[in-house]
C-alpha cells in the first residue's frame, strides 16, 4: 500500500497550505520494521514524514476525541467506521473533520511474523501488492501478503472507507463470501466447563497493561470501570477471575460499537486474542437486531435503542 | 574463577540437578514468545531463546504478590492483626537470563535496599538467589546495551556467565556463589581453542550492536531545561498510556498496594503499577498532579534518563535491554526519546 | 453438598417485581426462601457489572425481573434493558457460565402468583446446576 504515500502527501500538503485544515493525522514511518507511529503534521513541513503500508493497524480514530481542532485523518475501513460512531457518540464532529480514504489491502500480522522467524533476527519488512518481502541476517523470504494477514483483516468485509472526503484511489473490490464467525461457532459448540478452561487459557498469559483497552477508539470514558474504586468491581491482581472480570466488562461496554478493526490484540504485548469476545457480540447483534457498528451516521447504536418487538425468548 | 565445559546434551541432567537444590528460573516457550519463569521439568528451560517477551523481574518482584493478611472475625485472638503472609524464600537459580537483565536487577537495588529501608520481599529473594547469565551471541536489532554501561557477554551482576560455542556451554564462575553452581557441571575445563572461541564470540557480538546512544550526556544536561523541554508534546503524541513499557522493563519498580476481603478475611496484595496510568498519582482529594498525558509520559523517560542519572549517580535507569522499542504498540522508542533529549538545543517551551 | 443451599440474587424493579414480591408476602404465599433482594429503580438501571459482582461474591444465581413492556414506569427502560439482557445473558454463557444461573423475567406487582412461580423456577433450575463453579472471587493463587 505504499503507493498511497505520495497521494496522502499531496492531499495533506494542500489542505495545510490552504489552511482548511490545523494538522493531518495519519502515520511516520515507524524505527523499527512492521511498525509505525501514529503522527500529527501540523505544517508543510511535516507532511513528507507522513507514511503509509500494511503496518499502520493502529486505529487513528483513537486520537480524535474531544479535539477542538479542525482535522484531517487518512482512515482505512475500519477507521473511518469507529469516526461514524464517534460522530453518532458525539465524541468529535463531522464537519471537524476531513477524512482521506485509504482502500485498505488488509494489514500485516506483526505478531505472526515475528513467531514465525523467532530466533531470528527481521531487520527490514517490505511489500508490494501481493507479498510481503522479510529481510535479516542471512534471512530473505517472500510470502504472500494473505497468508500473514492480520486475523480480522483476513475476514473483513469493509475495506473501503463508509465515509470520506476524499479518496486516495479506486475502491478494492469487497470480498462476497466471508464466514467470520467460523471460530466462535465452534466456541459455542463447547460445553461451558470446556468454555471456561478455554478463555481461562486465553487470558491467563494477560499482564493487566490495559494496551487493549488504551489502543481502541471506544474507550474514552473519563474513569474507567477498572479505575473505579467505589465499589471496586475488579480486583487488580493478575488472579484469574479478576482478569477475565476485566475482560468480560471491556468487551461488553464494545457491545455493538466494536468495528473489528483489531487495534486491542494488535497493541497486546502478550498475544491475546480478545476479540473472540467483542466478535461474539458482534455476531449476536447481527442476529438479534441486524446491526453492524459503525456503517451510517444516521442509526442509533443498537444498545441505544429498541424495538417494541425485540426478540424476549430468554425471559419468563 | 573456575570455567568448564557443559556439552549441549548434558545440559538437561544439569538443569535437572538443580532443580533437586533449587527452585529454577528458566526461559520458557509461550505461544510465539518467551518468558522467564520457575520451571519444574529440565527440559522446560529453552536456552536457544532470543529474549523473553517481559524481563525476569518477576522472579524477585512477582506482579501479584501477598504481602500480608488478616483476619476482622469476632472472638479471634488474631483479629485485627496484620501478619506477614508465610512465605518460603528458596535459594533459587535464574537460568540463562541475558546480561542486561542481570545489571538491571543492580539498578533496582538501590530502591529496594536503601540505607533507611529494606524491602524484605526483594531483599530476601535476591540474597537467595543465583544468576547464571547466558551471553548474547546474536544482540537483537532493538539492543542497545553497550550504551548503557554492559555489553553482550557483561558480568556485572552475574554469578556465572554462560557461552553458547555451539555443541556446548562455556560456564565462568564470576562469584563464590557462582562456584557453587559451576561445581555442578561435571565438565572438564575448556581448552584454550574453546576460550579463543568464547572471546571471539564475545568481540564478534559487541560488533553488531550498531547504535551507540548519547546517554553521557544525559548528565551534563540541564534539569529544568528538559523538564520544560517543547519536544514533549511531539513525543508523546501517539502514547496511548498503556503501561506496557513498563510492565516489560526490567528497571521499573514501581507497585500498589491493595486490600482484598473475604468476609471476614483479607490480603494485603501488591501488584505491579506503572507511570503511565493516570490514577497512579491520584490524590484521595481528587487532585492530580499528572493529570496530563505528556507529564506522564515526560516523568516515564525523566525518571531513567534524568532523575536516576542525577540521584545515584550510577548511569541511567535503562539497561538498553529494548523491550519497550519491541512491545510499545505505537512504536515510541526509548532511543530516538534520548536523541531528542541530548540534541544540542533543546526546543523550550514560550 | 447435602447442605448445600443456593444463594440467588434478585435484582427486582421497584415498580413492579418487588411490589409483587410484597403481595406474596401480604397474600401469604409460601415460596423457596433462597433469594436475596435487592432492590432497584427500573431494569433499565441494571448493570451488567452488578451481575458480575453478584456472581463474584459468590451468588449461585441471578434473577432480574421488571416491569412488562409497555408498563416500564419510564416508559422504555425495560424495551433498553431487554436488549442488552440478551447479550448479557449470552455473553456469560459463552464465557462458561451455565445457563441455568441466570434469569429475566417480567412480573408486574399484580403477579404475585407468577412471582412465586418465578422463584420456584429459578431455584430449582440452580439446584439442580449446583454451586458455582467460576467467576467468583477467591484468594487469589499469587505468590
Ligand atoms: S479490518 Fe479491514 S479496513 Fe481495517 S485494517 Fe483490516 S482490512 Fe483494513
Ligand atoms: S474492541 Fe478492538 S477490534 Fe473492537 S473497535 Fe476496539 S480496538 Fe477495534
Ligand atoms: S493488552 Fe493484552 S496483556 Fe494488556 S491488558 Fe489487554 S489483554 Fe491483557
Ligand atoms: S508502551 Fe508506548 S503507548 Fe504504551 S504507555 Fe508506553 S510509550 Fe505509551
Ligand atoms: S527502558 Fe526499555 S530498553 Fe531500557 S531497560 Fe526498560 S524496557 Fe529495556
Ligand atoms: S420501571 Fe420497572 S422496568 Fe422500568
Amino acid at each position: 500500500m505504499k503507493e498511497y504515500i505520495p497521494k496522502i502527501r499531496e492531499i495533506a500538503r494542500k489542505l495545510l497550505e490552504e489552511e482548511k485544515v490545523d494538522a493531518v493525522l495519519g502515520f511516520r514511518k515507524g524505527t523499527i520494521p512492521m511498525m509505525n507511529e501514529p503522527f500529527m503534521a501540523r505544517s508543510a513541513s511535516d507532511v513528507d514524514l507522513l507514511y503509509w503500508d500494511s503496518n499502520c493497524g493502529i486505529n487513528l480514530a483513537n486520537y480524535l476525541h474531544k479535539r477542538k481542532e479542525k482535522i484531517a485523518v487518512v482512515a482505512k475501513g475500519c477507521d473511518t467506521r469507529n469516526i461514524v460512531n464517534h460522530i453518532v457518540e458525539n465524541q468529535v464532529k463531522r464537519d471537524q473533520l476531513y477524512i482521506i480514504g485509504i482502500p485498505c489491502r488488509g494489514m500485516i500480522d506483526r505478531r505472526q511474523i515475528l513467531a514465525m522467524f523467532e530466533g531470528r533476527e527481521i531487520e527490514e519488512v517490505d511489500e508490494d501488492a501481493e507479498n510481503v518481502i522479510i529481510k535479516g541476517d542471512g534471512l530473505s523470504e517472500t510470502i504472500p501478503r494473505v497468508e500473514v494477514l492480520q486475523e480480522n483483516c483476513s475476514i473483513c468485509i469493509h475495506h473501503n472507507p463508509v465515509i470520506y472526503d476524499e479518496m486516495v484511489d479506486e475502491p478494492v473490490e469487497e470480498p462476497d463470501h466471508v464466514d467470520r464467525y467460523d471460530d466462535i461457532k465452534a466456541i459455542e459448540e463447547m460445553d461451558p466447563e470446556e468454555r471456561y478452561q478455554y478463555f481461562r487459557d486465553i487470558f491467563s498469559p494477560c499482564i493487566r497493561c490495559y494496551a487493549c483497552r488504551n489502543s481502541c477508539p471506544l474507550c474514552y470514558c473519563p474513569t474507567c470501570f477498572v479505575d473505579e474504586s467505589r465499589p471496586q468491581w475488579v480486583g487488580k491482581s493478575i488472579d484469574i477471575t479478576d482478569v477475565m472480570t476485566f475482560h468480560f466488562l471491556r468487551a461488553f461496554h464494545c457491545a455493538g460499537r466494536c468495528t473489528d478493526c483489531g487495534s486491542c490484540e494488535r497493541a497486546c504485548p502478550v498475544g491475546i486474542p480478545m476479540r473472540l469476545l467483542t466478535k461474539k457480540l458482534e455476531k449476536d447483534i447481527r442476529e438479534l437486531y441486524g446491526y453492524e457498528a459503525g456503517m451510517s451516521l444516521d442509526e442509533r447504536p443498537p444498545l441505544d435503542t429498541y424495538r417494541p418487538d425485540d426478540p424476549e425468548f430468554f425471559i419468563k | 574463577m573456575s570455567e568448564v565445559i557443559i556439552p549441549k546434551d548434558e545440559l538437561a541432567s544439569f538443569v535437572g540437578r538443580l532443580l533437586e537444590s533449587y527452585e529454577v528460573f528458566a526461559p520458557v516457550a509461550r505461544g510465539g514468545m518467551y518468558l522467564f519463569e520457575r520451571i519444574s521439568a529440565a527440559d522446560e528451560a529453552d536456552l536457544s531463546y532470543k529474549n523473553t517477551r517481559l524481563s525476569p523481574k518477576g522472579a524477585f518482584l512477582p506482579q501479584s504478590e501477598r504481602m500480608f493478611e488478616f483476619t476482622v472475625a469476632p472472638g479471634k485472638e488474631e483479629s485485627g492483626i496484620l501478619k506477614e503472609a508465610p512465605k518460603e524464600f528458596r535459594e533459587r537459580v535464574l537460568l540463562g537470563l541475558r546480561p542486561c537483565d542481570a545489571q538491571a536487577f543492580k539498578l533496582v537495588d538501590v530502591n529496594f535496599i536503601t540505607k533507611e529501608y529494606t524491602d524484605p520481599w526483594w531483599a530476601r529473594r535476591r540474597e537467595k538467589a543465583i544468576l547464571v547469565g547466558l551471553g548474547c551471541n546474536e544482540p537483537r536489532s532493538t539492543c542497545f546495551c553497550t550504551s548503557t554501561g554492559g555489553g553482550p557477554f557483561s558480568e556485572k551482576g552475574l554469578d556465572v556467565l554462560l557461552y553458547d560455542l555451539g555443541e556446548s556451554f562455556l560456564a565462568r564462575a564470576v562469584t563464590e556463589k557462582g562456584e557453587q553452581i559451576v561445581s555442578f557441571c561435571s565438565g572438564k575445563a575448556p581448552g584454550e581453542s574453546l576460550k579463543s572461541k568464547a572471546r571471539e564470540l564475545e568481540a564478534a557480538a559487541r560488533a553488531k550492536i550498531r547504535k551507540s546512544l548519547p546517554v553521557d550526556k544525559l548528565k551534563e544536561k540541564d534539569l529544568l531545561e528538559l523538564f520544560n523541554g517543547k519536544f514533549w508534546e511531539k513525543i508523546e503524541f501517539a502514547c496511548i498510556n498503556c503501561g506496557t513499557c513498563t510492565f516489560v522493563c526490567p528497571t521499573c519498580w514501581c507497585f500498589d498496594i491493595q486490600d482484598e476481603v473475604y468476609k471476614n478475611d483479607g490480603d494485603r496484595l501488591r501488584n505491579w503499577d506503572s507511570c503511565m496510568f493516570p490514577i497512579f498519582t491520584l490524590h484521595g482529594s481528587g487532585h492530580n498532579p499528572r493529570a496530563q498525558k505528556v507529564q506522564r509520559v515526560r516523568q516515564r523517560f525523566m525518571h531513567k534518563l534524568k532523575y536516576y542519572v542525577d540521584k545515584y549517580g550510577n548511569g541511567v535507569a535503562c539497561v538498553g535491554c529494548g523491550r519497550c522499542v519491541v512491545s510499545c504498540p505505537v512504536n515510541i522508542d526509548i532511543r530516538r526519546v534520548m536523541e531528542v533529549m541530548t540534541a544540542e538545543v533543546c526546543e523550550r517551551e514560550e | 453438598m447435602k447442605d448445600w443451599e443456593p444463594k440467588i440474587v434478585a435484582f427486582l424493579c421497584n415498580w413492579c417485581s418487588y411490589g409483587a414480591a410484597d403481595l406474596a408476602g401480604v397474600s401469604r404465599f409460601q415460596y423457596p426462601p433462597y433469594i436475596r433482594v435487592i432492590r432497584i429503580p427500573c431494569t433499565g438501571r441494571l448493570n451488567p457489572k452488578f451481575v458480575l459482582a453478584a456472581f463474584r461474591h459468590g451468588a449461585d444465581g441471578v434473577w432480574i425481573s421488571g416491569c412488562h413492556p409497555g408498563d416500564c414506569h419510564y416508559l422504555e427502560g425495560n424495551y433498553y434493558a431487554r436488549r442488552r439482557f440478551a447479550l448479557l445473558k449470552s455473553l456469560l454463557e459463552y464465557m462458561g457460565i451455565e445457563p441455568e444461573r441466570i434469569h429475566f423475567s417480567w412480573v408486574s406487582s399484580a403477579e404475585a402468583g407468577k412471582f412465586v412461580e418465578v422463584v420456584s423456577e429459578v431455584t430449582e433450575t440452580v439446584k439442580k446446576v449446583g454451586p458455582l463453579k467460576y467467576f467468583m472471587k477467591k484468594r487469589p493463587e499469587v505468590e
